[in-house]
């Protein structure tokens, strides 16, 4: 057995004594909460009384065979690929364009970005005023196009609409940073060697942008995911979830259960869940960049 | 000069707060507070006091907080907004958790309920006698609706009933008579003269109806009476599926998917203030902002019949937490009893429309000289005298406002079959009774 040489022993003694107080706080805030949520999944509680009531699996059994199960997860994914995807290519194109020697490009690029500083709640709150269809601006702008507005946050049809346009609209600038970033990091030179070899605008898009962003474009698509998966101020202030749970995802059904209901145990089996579906996602992120650090 | 902050004190504080809060994120959140074993004479005790009202409502309530303090020297109160009755519970649940209670809570009809089933409220019955409390002044049926076993839990407060308010310009404008409509069917006569259409489009509904969070269960309870229905027999015997019950359902559905005069509201009462619905039930909670902000002069009446008149109580009321220290109790009881006093509930509910819950209050020269400037508000505690506590389904199943108005939506945003709503709202409602009925026979026996 391999002995430890003072100096060595030395260091690992200041290694520890350094990353003690993070892991501590770690274990208190994330990984003890973590556990404890493992178990209240298989109890009865209500938050309140003294005793949880062991229940074995049927909170597991209660959610996944209740008749809004299917819906919760549909939003859920409806709502985070919608915003995901709407995010991805809006984003790409606004970058392009802020890329782009233009006049007030810095003004441009400080107003996209500053939706994501602000509250979420707060724009909640102005959105329902724009959305609402018989004063709200948005009605206004679609009546000049001489058509009328859906009733947004009312009809279980479009809510859910609404409230990717507003994640989206919030997030925007996020998302346009991180791909301005990743295109001003693709070296001219490749952009020159293409137009040497006689490649249009659209060829140079295919041939280089594409290839060049694409490991940040995949870093975007996992940060938005996971994301999207924990989005919940802009669903509480708009919709609670309504109309007829149609805008109801994974996590407010979450706080629904846990917050509104009382029901520590099915709350407890939402966030298994959702913990669950997020850990795939990081696995996933984990082993592409572990492989895509450097460019090719 | 030398009071003004330097810089260097600047940053010496904010390094020593964040140091403290690293600490104090150290520290057992199970430390009991520090408690002096006998406070001297001088120290007055701090009460903290948890409420749920904004706007015109919390102005009110700050005030009644300001004449407390101001009106002796022994208490403070350190009133603290939680946000709506849904947010409040939630926050008195966590603070239970965390051993950092507030002494008194506003809680509402849906909420003190799952406080007592859980042991968390003091009863209150030696503080009323010690303080020499007029249990008799307080109106009868809001007083009841707090006792469980003989023994007082839940104060009344901010209590409210549905009232139907009505835009009496639009009214006129429709030659109608100015009074609420008798009855539903005298109303389903006058409804479509109140519609404001360009084209196939509706300008101004007749009326309308707030979404499940807003309590479109709180106010469907009365009219499920008026049609002889209810949700639930006071054993837990769920009814949703009795006859009446849908026949009331399918009156609700109609308003909007077949006689096409009421739609669903986001926010009703800012529909009805800005002229977006010419009628709606609504609480009389909501009577101070709607006298603020409305533009037009709006008329209250008793709710429409059916078969039978019917409206139930509403709002919210104070309780004590049972983790109060015993010398706290007393002047937390003080507090309760002083908003609720004649003169202080007069003034509630002259600013707020919330009823005024002592006797001696509705007699007094304040309100009846209220009542001739501004007669709507003596519409509303005349059918206080006709109301009753709500059915067991809404206020004590655990969410069951929630569950019911969740049927409630569906019929009435996207018209679907209210046999079919209603019955799956039965079966949830029969499942979430049992830990209640589990829990009730545990402590009450």
């Amino acid at each position: 057995m391999r002995r430890f040489s003072a100096a060595e022993k030395r260091e690992w003694g200041l290694f520890a004594l350094l990353v003690s107080p993070n892991l501590f706080l770690l274990g208190v805030f994330t990984y003890w909460p973590l556990i404890y949520n493992g178990y209240l999944s298989f109890v009865r509680w209500d938050l309140l009384s003294p005793v949880k009531i062991w229940v074995g699996w049927s909170n597991y059994t209660y959610l996944f065979t209740s008749p809004d199960f299917g819906a919760i997860l549909f939003n859920t994914l409806f709502f985070t690929l919608g915003s995901v995807v709407a995010l991805c290519v809006l984003g790409l194109a606004v970058a392009l364009l802020l890329n782009q020697k233009l006049r007030w490009r810095n003004s441009a690029r400080s107003v996209i970005f500053s939706p994501v500083m602000l509250s979420g709640a707060a724009i909640g709150i102005v959105w329902i005023y724009i959305f609402d269809p018989r004063y709200g601006l948005l009605d206004v702008l679609i009546r000049l196009a001489g058509m009328r507005s859906p009733n947004w946050l009312l009809d279980p049809n479009w809510a859910m609409l609404a409230v990717i346009i507003v994640h989206v609209w919030k997030n925007l600038g996020y998302a346009v940073v991180i791909l301005l970033a990743g295109l001003q990091a693709i070296p001219k030179e490749l952009y020159e060697a293409a137009g040497v070899d006689g490649a249009g605008s659209i060829a140079r898009f295919r041939a280089v942008t594409l290839p060049g962003l694409s490991p940040v474009l995949f870093f975007l698509v996992l940060t938005s995911i996971l994301a999207g998966f924990q989005s919940f101020d802009i669903v509480k202030v708009m919709t609670e979830g309504g109309p007829i749970r149609s805008t109801t995802t994974l996590i407010y059904a979450l706080y629904q259960e846990g917050f509104v209901a009382f029901n520590a145990g099915r709350a407890g089996v939402a966030s298994v869940l959702l913990f669950g579906i997020m850990l795939v996602f990081t696995i996933v992120q984990f082993r592409y960049s572990e492989k895509n650090v450097h460019y090719a | 000069m030398s009071n003004q902050l330097s810089r260097r004190q600047f940053l010496w504080s904010a390094g020593a707060g964040v140091s403290a809060l690293a600490l104090a994120a150290c520290v057992p959140a199970t430390l009991p507070a520090a408690q002096p074993d006998a406070a001297p004479a001088a120290e007055p005790v701090t009460l903290t006091v948890w409420s749920s009202f904004s706007g015109k409502n919390g102005e009110a309530e700050t005030e009644l907080v300001k004449r407390f303090n101001e009106s002796q020297s022994n208490v403070v109160v350190d009133y603290q907004f939680q946000g709506n009755y849904e947010e409040t519970a939630q926050k008195v649940t966590a603070a239970l958790q965390a051993r950092t209670a507030p002494e008194v809570s506003l809680l509402s009809d849906v909420w003190w309920f799952k406080f007592y089933l859980s042991q968390n409220l003091l009863p209150l019955d030696d503080l009323l006698s010690a303080q020499n409390i007029d249990l008799a002044d307080y109106q009868d049926s809001l007083i009841n609706e707090g006792v469980r076993q003989g023994k007082h839990y839940w104060m009344p407060f901010a209590r409210s009933t549905p009232l139907f308010y009505y835009n009496k310009e639009k009214w006129a404008a429709a030659g109608l008579p100015d009074r609420g409509p008798e009855t539903w069917d005298e109303f389903v006569e006058w409804a479509p003269t109140l519609l404001q259409k360009e084209g196939d489009e509706l300008k101004v509904s007749a009326f309308a109806h707030p979404d499940g969070a807003s309590y479109i269960a709180w106010l469907f309870q009365g009219v499920a009476w008026q049609f002889n229905g209810s949700y639930s027999d006071p054993d837990f015997t769920m009814r949703m599926t009795d006859e009446a019950t849908l026949e009331a359902g399918q009156f609700y559905k109609d308003t909007v998917h077949n006689y096409g005069w009421a739609v669903p509201s986001k926010d009703i009462s800012s529909d009805f203030i800005n002229g977006l619905t010419a009628a709606s039930m609504m609480s009389t909670g909501s009577m101070g902002g709607i006298k603020a902000n409305a533009t037009f002069e709006f008329g209250t009446a008793f709710l429409p019949k059916k078969y039978q008149f019917g409206c139930c109580t509403g709002g919210a009321g104070l309780a004590i937490l049972a983790s109060t220290p015993a010398e706290k109790q007393e002047a937390a009881m003080s507090y309760i009893a002083f908003v609720s006093n004649p003169e202080n509930t007069t003034y509630w509910a002259q600013n707020t429309g919330y009823m005024p819950v002592r006797k001696s209050a509705l007699q007094s020269e304040a309100m009846q000289s209220y009542f001739v400037e501004f007669p709507q508000f003596k519409t509303a505690t005349e059918q206080l005298a006709l109301t009753r506590p709500q059915d067991a389904a809404r206020v004590f199943v655990p969410n069951g406002d929630q569950i019911i108005g969740s049927a409630l939506e569906r019929i009435t945003v996207q018209s679907d079959d209210v046999a079919v709503a209603f019955a799956d709202v039965n079966a949830i409602l029969e499942t979430e009774a049992q830990p209640v009925l589990e829990a009730l026979r545990a402590i009450e026996g």
